[in-house]
């Protein structure tokens, strides 16, 4: 439990520019928590269910999947923590900090960063769901999984271009795989 | 009613029904505080909203606390805040839960990793998204490269090539800034 509350808030202090700039932390502190990638992949699934930050809601299912109830409220407090202490203290000397460009500056440094951190785990995520494998070193024992590619490309093309319902998207990959199945 | 109250109201109504967090919850905020119960000006509101995305953590949950000290003191941070959470921690809780007694067997094996095919879409996704609207310049575009190819790599982790971005923006706006003198 005490390891969980230490990687949120490690993930809380680190985690500049939002819910997607996060994941790529998530992802990784997580797996030295022992999740495995599916794992990831049906969290990334359930944030698009379920409403919140992206954050909170990886906190709560974490701590939940390795610890049960309490964990997960630690888990979620300890995301929380940096808003707690950073709000407040900026409010306090609002009037002697009149230029907060430090902090636009380093977002600015973070936000292409996470492009590249996000992309990364959308590779792992493909390499395991299309072609079975855990990162490029097992590139040797790739096979191709047709239903999962169609998968990923329809439901990319919908997302990106029409910004469909994450919602739809997942009953209807859930649909496919569901009769691919029976076939 | 109390401030501290509709604070908590208003921010348990924005986080039920706004997906992906941030800043889609603030619509919601800007009808119910500065429209129904006067207790902010839209002006601060906003520039509330844009604070709270430069700062590290949640972005919504520090929309909630700079809105929540505003009106409230402490008492409206912690009011605000609760508010801002328990909806995700409670839904999220019991999907994980249900989640756990899925049986993972049979035709559920193909459902699910056809939706986790749909999982690795949605990063693609949001990737594709902030790149076009993070990746301007050339400096920005071997920013995003770097990381991927380091990642991918396995030379550096995420925390510590979120430090390095860090320090790279500082210096990034302190060469534009001398250029600009």
């Amino acid at each position: 439990m005490i390891t969980i509350f230490l990687t949120f808030l490690k993930i809380g202090f680190l985690g500049f520019g939002g819910g997607y700039a996060m994941l790529s932390l998530i992802f990784q502190e997580s797996e030295k928590l022992g999740m495995t990638v599916q794992q990831f992949a049906d969290l990334n699934a359930l944030d698009g269910l379920i409403p919140g930050p992206i954050a909170i809601n990886s906190a709560t299912y974490l701590g939940q999947l390795y610890g049960g109830f309490w964990t997960a409220v630690a888990a979620t407090l300890a995301v929380c923590v940096p808003s707690f202490i950073f709000v407040p203290l900026f409010l306090h000397y609002e009037d002697k900090i009149n230029d907060n460009w430090v902090l636009t500056a380093i977002l600015d440094g973070i936000k292409p960063a996470s492009v590249g951190l996000i992309l990364a785990v959308a590779l792992s995520l493909m390499l395991l769901t299309v072609f079975g494998i855990n990162g490029l070193g097992e590139w040797a024992k790739a096979s191709l999984d047709w239903t999962s590619l169609l998968v990923l490309g329809v439901v990319f093309f919908l997302d990106s271009k029409y910004h469909v319902n994450p919602v739809w998207l997942i009953l209807l990959a859930g649909l496919l795989g569901g009769v691919v199945y029976y076939l | 009613m109390h401030k501290n109250w509709i604070l908590f109201k208003v921010y348990l109504l924005a986080g039920t029904f706004t997906f992906s967090g941030g800043m889609a919850m603030l619509p919601v905020i800007e009808r119910e505080l500065v429209g129904k119960y006067h207790l902010i000006e839209r002006d601060q509101l906003y520039e509330y909203a844009t604070l709270s995305q430069t700062f590290p953590g949640v972005i919504a949950l520090n929309n909630a606390c700079f809105v929540g000290k505003k009106i409230g003191g402490t008492v409206g941070i912690i009011a605000a805040s609760l508010g801002a959470i328990l909806p995700a921690f409670v839904l999220m809780l019991a999907a994980t839960i249900a989640y756990q007694m899925i049986p993972q067997e049979g035709v559920v094996l193909s459902i699910m990793a056809a939706i986790r095919a749909a999982s690795a879409a949605f990063l693609f996704s949001a990737a594709y998204s902030l790149a076009r609207f993070n990746l301007k310049d050339a400096p920005t575009i071997i920013l995003a490269a770097a990381c991927f190819l380091l990642t991918v790599l396995n030379l550096a982790n995420a925390p510590t090539l979120i430090v390095i971005a860090g320090i790279v923006g500082i210096i990034l706006s302190r060469v534009k800034q001398v250029r600009r003198v």
